[in-house]
């Protein structure tokens, strides 16, 4: 078998090579999919990724672990905050801090705001690959008010570097929960909005039900995660499989569907938008009004020992495995990232479908290009 | 949470103090809006009634030389009609779409941004026209001129008020036909000119969707004619005198309004350009007038396709006269006032249309044209037909 970056001229008079990306406006960052097309039908997909490769891991072993919580933050660069977690909770561990009860809370409210944030860009995208461009602007204008609260608290929007060993970085600002609140009722009543647009769309169905159905044990074979392997019938989720923070506390649904196709993937994160937000009220009943937002951290972290932690990002399950070998810098960390192995699905899901489809396809596979190549 | 100044703030701080150029002002907008539907009343009532009415009376039509004079001043009154439709068309669109994603739209050139197109025009016309190195030159140049002409000769056929027409043909609505399919030509060989990827994609989609919905479209066409008696869109227009064609001949309505859509290669059909999935698809590496070319013929059928459905189905110019000699020429400019307002009502639809819905695909939108809209189209041809025995035998 050919290695990806081997592609020769095709032989076939009835096959078109065409290099889609990585300056196509419908793979959302800096993929590049060298696709061979006869007519309108895909006959091949090659994906080409590490335009965006920033070498994390290895200037990660050169830092200090407090300094190396910003870096994580730029992997999944839509989701920002929620990248921090995994490397926190695995240092937490090695090191043995105890989070106080509202860091934990806090935790997850952040998490979970991230979480529509980054559906809510997904949203928008993806409905600009199906030709709608009115959602896209209306996605964008909710999440900028989640944007706003973060910044508030945290003083920046996309990366705020906010979560840190032992709870967070800072208490949240005086209004914080009112805001919050006050979010959800207004996004409560935007979502038939966007449920009219979208899912109850009948073009949108007539686009998205029954194309690229991804079977459940590919999904498994290929290592999917998230609302891709939730799709196609595996209720696998992070947050249940090996619950952390305040999620134990909390009640909420893993949506999952069968069907596997570009519409349940679509349902599928519509439905974690709702769970989200019982989620934020549920952790804002719960949060303890005063208490600590930080627990006790050693001045000078020295880690020894190995530990892999998880969690689940919007994309899916985003692991770091940190080594430790006694210094105040790691000796090694690997960070597991959903869309770099959701990608790994690309040739299985686009052969065969037709071109339209196979950039409904991406869509739906949401990858963010900063946490494939990393 | 009073936010600290930053340094970089200078940069952005408007030059002049309280003064905020994104500051919506709808009040500016409706006056803009009204003065260009009146600007192009005007125009149209210069260009159809006093015009003629001027080479009439003064028996210059008699003449070579003053009809050859009558035609080079129509047809830049024609020409001038279509730019200026292009470009209040662009600026309303943006607007209208900003309007329904919750922003503004442009607001920097003019008063509340209702400049913004001339500005895009004159942008367009000091870039450098620039053709990728294997394009056939030819081809590539003739392509846009093409789509704009086809665009732009429909607008000959297209009568206004009662006696007010550039051209009136007595096979106008085969002429319509025509001059529309002829647009396909331009955007087919311009896609293929270029020797981009893309561009040839997008020249196979285009290829395949106009001709597609050419027929179900001369069929709807073809319906109206024969429920009328006449091919002239005047007497089309004069057939309305009672009842609208939308009642009797609402089927040929409903696959007219789709096909039209389709012809205009806007959402949810535009495939050939799908900037998300073709990059522009055949107006990929077309820049400067060029591209300005295909953008204003885009915008010129976006006027005309909806004139077309006020034509055949909704009574063209007919409206309350208030006992006015339908002959006068007061008479004729309030029958083109009532013409533009119910083309204005149907581009307005159109845009909302535009502004709502995802894209199809391209095998659904073959099965849409052939087994919906042809189907359907050939029934009401067949309904059109027993309703013209049923009305002259009773």
């Amino acid at each position: 078998m050919r290695g990806p970056t081997q592609i020769l001229p095709t032989d076939r008079a009835d096959e078109m090579l065409i290099n889609m990306g990585p300056q196509h406006p419908a793979t959302h960052g800096v993929l590049k999919v060298v696709i061979g097309l006869e007519g309108e039908r895909v006959t091949r997909a090659v994906p080409h990724i590490g335009f965006l490769h920033r070498n994390h891991e290895k200037i990660e072993e050169a830092r200090t672990y407090p300094q190396i919580i910003t870096y994580t933050d730029r992997m999944d660069y839509v989701s920002g905050l929620q990248n921090e977690l995994p490397f926190i909770l695995a240092v937490e561990d090695l090191l043995g801090v105890e989070v106080p009860d509202r860091a934990k809370y806090l935790r997850v409210i952040f998490f979970e705001l991230y979480r529509l944030a980054s559906h809510l860009v997904w949203l928008g995208t993806g409905m600009l690959d199906f030709g709608a461009i009115t959602p896209f602007l209306y996605t964008f204008r909710d999440r900028e008010r989640i944007l706003e609260i973060v910044e508030k608290t945290a003083g920046a929007r996309m990366l705020p570097n906010y979560f840190t060993f032992g709870g967070v970085r800072r208490d949240v600002h005086p209004d914080f929960f009112k805001d919050v609140a006050d979010f959800l009722d207004f996004f409560e009543k935007r979502l038939p909005d966007y449920y009219a647009l979208v899912l109850d769309s009948p073009v949108f169905q007539a686009r998205a039900v029954g194309v690229g159905v991804l079977p459940k044990e590919r999904a498994i074979a290929r290592g999917a995660s998230g609302p891709v392997l939730r799709a196609s019938g595996v209720a696998y989720d992070v947050r249940k499989a090996e619950p952390y923070d305040a999620y134990p506390e909390i009640e909420f649904e893993v949506p999952v569907r069968e069907e596997g196709d570009v519409y349940a993937r679509f349902w599928v994160r519509f439905k974690e938008m709702e769970e989200s937000i019982k989620i934020i009220r549920q952790a804002i009943e719960k949060t303890p009004k005063v208490g600590p937002y930080k627990g006790k951290v050693p001045a000078r972290m020295k880690v020894k020992g190995s530990r892999y932690r998880a969690v689940e990002i919007s994309r899916g399950h985003l692991g770091a495995h940190v080594v430790g070998d006694g210094t105040d810098r790691p000796y090694r960390i690997k960070h597991r990232s959903p869309s770099f192995a959701n990608l790994q699905l690309i040739p299985d899901l686009l052969v065969g479908a037709r071109f339209a489809d196979a950039i409904a396809i991406l869509s739906s596979l949401d990858p963010v290009f900063g946490e494939v190549d990393r | 949470m009073s936010r600290m100044p930053l340094p970089l703030d200078r940069h952005i701080k408007p030059k002049l103090v309280g003064y905020d150029p994104t500051r919506p002002r709808p009040g500016v907008e409706r006056l803009a809006y009204t003065l260009f539907f009146g600007s192009l009343w005007a125009l149209v009532v210069v260009a159809y009634g006093l015009v003629p009415a001027l080479f009439r009376s003064q028996g210059w039509l008699d003449g070579a030389l003053g009809f050859f004079f009558y035609a080079v001043i129509e047809a830049l009154l024609a020409f001038g009609i279509a730019a200026v439709v292009a470009l209040i068309l662009i600026v309303v669109l943006r607007k209208y779409l900003g309007k329904v994603q919750e922003r503004v739209g442009p607001m920097h050139y003019g008063p509340a941004g209702v400049l913004q197109t001339v500005f895009d025009a004159l942008k367009l016309l000091g870039k450098e026209d620039f053709a990728p190195a294997n394009v056939d030159p030819l081809i590539f140049r003739l392509a846009p001129a093409i789509t704009f002409v086809s665009a732009f000769l429909m607008l000959v056929a297209v009568p206004v008020a009662g006696g007010w027409v550039m051209a009136d043909l007595n096979v106008g609505l085969l002429f319509i036909v025509a001059a529309s399919t002829l647009g396909a030509y331009g955007v087919v060989l311009g896609g293929l000119a270029q020797g981009g990827k893309w561009g040839m994609l997008g020249a196979f989609r285009a290829g395949a969707q106009l001709v597609s919905y050419e027929v179900p479209l001369a069929l709807a066409l073809l319906a109206v004619g024969v429920y009328s008696g006449s091919l002239r869109l005047s007497d089309i227009v004069e057939h309305q005198q009672g009842l609208w064609h939308v009642v009797p001949m609402f089927i040929p309505f409903l696959v007219y309004l789709v096909a039209s859509i389709a012809e205009l290669k806007s959402t949810p059909f535009d495939l050939p350009e799908a900037e998300s999935e073709l990059i522009g698809g055949f107006n990929t590496e077309y820049s400067g007038m060029s591209f300005a070319f295909f953008f204003l013929a885009e915008f010129v059928e976006l006027f005309l396709l909806p004139a077309l459905v006020v034509v055949l189905f909704f009574g063209g110019w007919h409206g309350p006269l208030f006992g006015l000699d339908p002959a006068s020429f007061a008479a004729q400019a309030l029958q083109s006032f009532y013409f533009l307002v119910k083309t204005a009502v149907w581009v307005w639809i159109f845009m909302w249309i535009r502004a709502t819905l995802p894209r199809f695909r391209d095998d659904q939108l073959m099965d849409l044209a052939w087994k919906g809209l042809l189907p359907l189209a050939l029934f009401g041809l067949i309904l059109a037909a027993f309703l013209r025995m049923f009305v002259e035998v009773v």
